[in-house]
């Protein structure tokens, strides 16, 4: 029996989505994915001086907006032809990296929580763990209230289908709970040389702004001590048991096995060495394949868009059209040698397993299959798309550490650049959902031109001009949906792939 | 309340009370607040229009009443689309549930898409619609961020949305429900907290012609700045990096009414200024909004040296 379920809106993502699937024999047979929220950003940044941008992009999203200021200085380094010093581009690093584990671990548990553990069980808590009492007495004291939504905003939920280990469910809410109090430690280590988060005050062209000093350094190392202790004592074992309680969830979310990665995390300067390398995999080609920019554009024929389509980046226009027909959603198609692409922690963390010269990568990934008794393709599923962001986040707590110690306090952070009177740059990096390129011009030393191409424009994408549906589309294929009325099937594979549509429209 | 509760309330009411100048005694009125906040006495919907999610984020960083107490305790927060439990028909009922019942402080964050409805929905229904039926059975609304108060970045020059801030938006509409505007990109959560404690205890706070509590706002980070000797020496920075004031790089600070100096960010962690990136005037009125007035004046040094 057929049947069209909507899940609109997407709650506990970044912005304004809405899923449409069709199912046939409770199957999902089809999926549309509806981009709800468009600015204007690129219309807005042409004619304003270069050195807007990396603030204004930033504030594209308050979740990754790190991400884009480094894109956006990066673009600008290539196109003043400067390159930061060492403390510069490793201050650049740790931002961006204290970002990314923040990012990771709030999604775990903030967004993606109330997918599996059951939080109506923490009124009947018995012990006496202080953050879980509070929370029972305030839970109880609220379902006996007259207000119209107890336990708001973490209640109603999807009551279907989660954990039954009631040690593990209470497990992983006190953990919830420790994850918002962490997360602010990741966003003061951030701080400590962004100047604020969100919304980094530091990124410029050239480096950062901020001084390497020894007290910072300090500060640094001792934030990144309470987040590294998180991470593997909590966040990656949790991952770990909640993967246990849900087996079957190796099998679903699959999606198309194409995947992206630009590279992040500079280990020197230019694009060579990345502690996560840049590569493509696609499911029928012949492995690991190198990146080519040029094969990077962007279709529009279902995007509310009326400028042209199947353009490259450099040559990209926005031109919104509310009205056109047949077009379903404010999110671009971006194809990659005309393929659909995923993109995010479990693209990076393939490309580096399959790139022989990551071998710290292979090992990690190796040990974590061991423990859960996995082979390397079960990755490409909802499950491994949250391992693989648990993992990226172990591997950054402890590059972080090594980091931290190349700085040399009292060094220059910054090199100074002019601006000429015209160029071009690409700035190519990751966000904790994937690959991120900002493409800027200028004339007249002003922008003529800017173009981003977001991780999540890549996995919620719409049709692209051939018909083929975007990343998301495809991998909820093929997912069961048990009872219409709660599609927590539908929710889960849509969240694995953490989509920020802040980002992807822009 | 358990003593670790008790600390923190007079804590952040000592911090609220002096600066929002009300002196001492109004101390423990304002932990009384705090307190009433906690056994959730402050219902609340907050809604997002053309937003970053970051002043959402940012309050996530409220400190020293960590978010934890916050979400779990201090607000009765009947729906946030970032942590929702309910998702799809179920928030959409959540939302309405709410709205019938009224007599909420109503939370916004985000611009309106005013010349272009579709610029974004909640599940079926205009962002537009959603916030001008919420905002009729609020007690008073609070817009939190500079792209709620006066549309931000989303109502730049050259936008292609039309997009306004949810003040002007209330006044095209007719809708006079009682409104207090808290700038910002982001907006500080110790802003956001300590207007909404203020509210309950005491009413609406002594705002200013913006409707912007004068606690927060009064004066510029300019007379704030610890770089404000490097100014009066006339010792200014010539480039990005470098020791003393950055005016001359084009710092908003003397032009931005905002206390983010004294406060910093992130839990006293830092600030823009003290990082050496001068002040772009996120909570200024109009930041962001002409693209002829970059936030750097810096050209390079080819330049710089031309002109001096």
């Amino acid at each position: 029996m057929k049947e069209m379920i909507s899940v609109s809106p997407v709650t506990r993502i970044e912005g304004h989505l809405g899923v449409k699937v069709e199912t046939d024999g409770g199957r999902v047979t089809s999926a549309q994915v509806v981009g709800e929220m468009f600015r204007g950003f690129e219309q807005i940044l042409r004619g304003r001086d270069p050195l807007d941008a990396q603030q204004i992009t930033q504030r594209i999203c308050g979740v990754c907006p790190v991400e884009h200021g480094i894109a956006s200085i990066s673009a600008q380094d290539a196109a003043y032809g400067v390159t930061p010093p060492d403390n510069g581009r490793v201050v650049r690093n740790l931002i961006q990296a204290a970002n990314f584990i923040t990012s990771h671990l709030t999604h775990f548990y903030l967004l993606s929580g109330l997918d599996f553990v059951d939080l109506t069980q923490v009124t009947t808590y018995t012990g006496r763990d202080p953050a879980l009492v509070r929370l029972r007495d305030w839970a109880k004291s609220q379902l006996a209230s007259a207000t119209a939504n107890p336990v708001g905003p973490f209640l109603p939920q999807f009551t279907a289908q989660l954990i039954r280990d009631p040690a593990l469910n209470i497990g992983v809410i006190k953990h919830y709970l420790d994850a918002i109090e962490i997360r602010q430690v990741g966003h003061k280590l951030g701080a400590v040389f962004a100047g604020k988060m969100p919304h980094a005050a530091t990124l410029v062209p050239g480096g950062v702004t901020d001084q390497v000093t020894a007290i910072k350094i300090a500060q640094f190392r001792a934030l990144l001590g309470r987040l590294r202790t998180f991470v593997v004592e909590s966040y990656l074992p949790d991952v770990v048991a909640v993967a246990a309680a849900f087996p079957d969830y190796f099998g679903i979310g699959r999606g198309c096995g194409n995947f992206l990665s630009y590279g992040v995390f500079p280990e020197a300067s230019g694009m060579g060495a990345r502690f996560l390398p840049a590569g493509v995999i696609l499911a029928d080609g012949p492995g690991l394949q190198p990146l080519n920019v040029e094969g990077i554009t962007e279709d529009v024929r279902y995007s509310w868009f009326s400028s042209a389509t199947g353009r490259k980046p450099a040559q990209g226009e926005t031109t919104p059209d509310p009205n056109k027909t047949g077009a379903y959603s404010w999110l671009k198609a971006p194809r990659y040698d005309g393929q659909v692409v995923e993109v995010g922690a479990l693209a990076r963390l393939l490309v580096a397993y399959h790139d022989g010269s990551r071998p710290a990568v292979r090992t990690a990934v190796d040990d974590l299959l061991k423990a859960i008794g996995r082979e390397p393709k079960d990755l490409i599923s909802m499950l491994g798309r949250h391992a693989a962001r648990a993992l990226e986040a172990r591997l950054l707590v402890d590059r972080c550490a090594e980091w931290i110690e190349q700085l040399v306090p009292d060094q220059p952070a910054f090199t100074d650049f002019t601006i000429p009177e015209s160029g071009a740059g690409i700035g190519l990096t990751e966000a904790a959902r994937g690959a991120l390129g900002h493409w800027i011009e200028i004339r007249g030393r002003k922008i003529s031109n800017y173009q981003c191409v977001v991780p999540t424009t890549w996995n919620c994408s719409p049709r692209d001009d051939r018909g083929r549906p975007g990343a998301m589309e495809t991998a909820l294929i093929g997912t069961p949906v048990a009872d219409p009325k709660q599609p927590i099937e539908v929710a889960r594979v849509i969240r694995s792939f953490d989509p920020c549509l802040a980002c992807a429209v822009h | 309340m358990d003593a670790m509760t008790r600390r923190s309330f007079l804590s952040l009411s000592i911090r609220l009370t002096a600066v929002m100048g009300l002196g001492a005694k109004a101390i423990p009125a304002m932990a009384e607040s705090l307190a009433q906040m906690a056994r959730g006495g402050a219902p609340a919907l907050w809604l997002q229009g053309q937003s970053c999610s970051g002043c959402s984020i940012s309050l996530l960083n409220s400190d020293p009443i960590g978010p934890d107490q916050l979400l779990t305790q201090y607000l009765s927060l009947a729906f946030h689309q970032t942590l929702s439990g309910a998702t799809g028909e179920m928030a959409v009922q959540v939302v309405d549930r709410t709205i019938a019942q009224g007599g909420y402080f109503l939370i916004v964050e985000g611009a309106v898409p005013a010349a272009m409805p579709r610029a974004c929905f909640f599940g079926e229904e205009a962002f537009a619609d959603q916030l001008a039926r919420a905002a009729r059975k609020a007690t008073a609304v609070l817009c939190v961020g500079s792209c709620a108060t006066s549309g931000g970045i989303p109502a730049a020059q050259n936008n292609p949305t039309g997009a306004i801030g949810v003040p002007a938006f209330l006044a095209q509409q007719g809708i006079g429900t009682p409104r207090i505007s808290i700038p910002g990109c982001p907006a500080h959560p110790d802003w956001v907290v300590g207007t909404i404690a203020h509210v309950l205890k005491f009413g609406l706070p002594p705002l200013d012609e913006l409707g912007q509590p004068q606690a927060f706002f009064k004066r510029t980070i300019h007379e704030q700045c610890p770089r404000f000797p490097d100014y009066e020496r006339e010792n200014f920075a010539s480039t990005f990096g470098a020791e003393g004031c950055l005016f001359k790089l084009g710092c908003a600070g003397p032009i931005t009414k905002a206390d983010c100096t004294l406060r910093q960010w992130n839990g006293g962690t830092n600030d823009c200024i003290r990082a050496g990136a001068p002040c772009i005037g996120c909570a200024r009125d109009g930041f962001a909004a002409q693209a002829d007035f970059p936030f750097h004046t810096k050209t390079g040094p080819a330049q710089s040296e031309a002109r001096s």
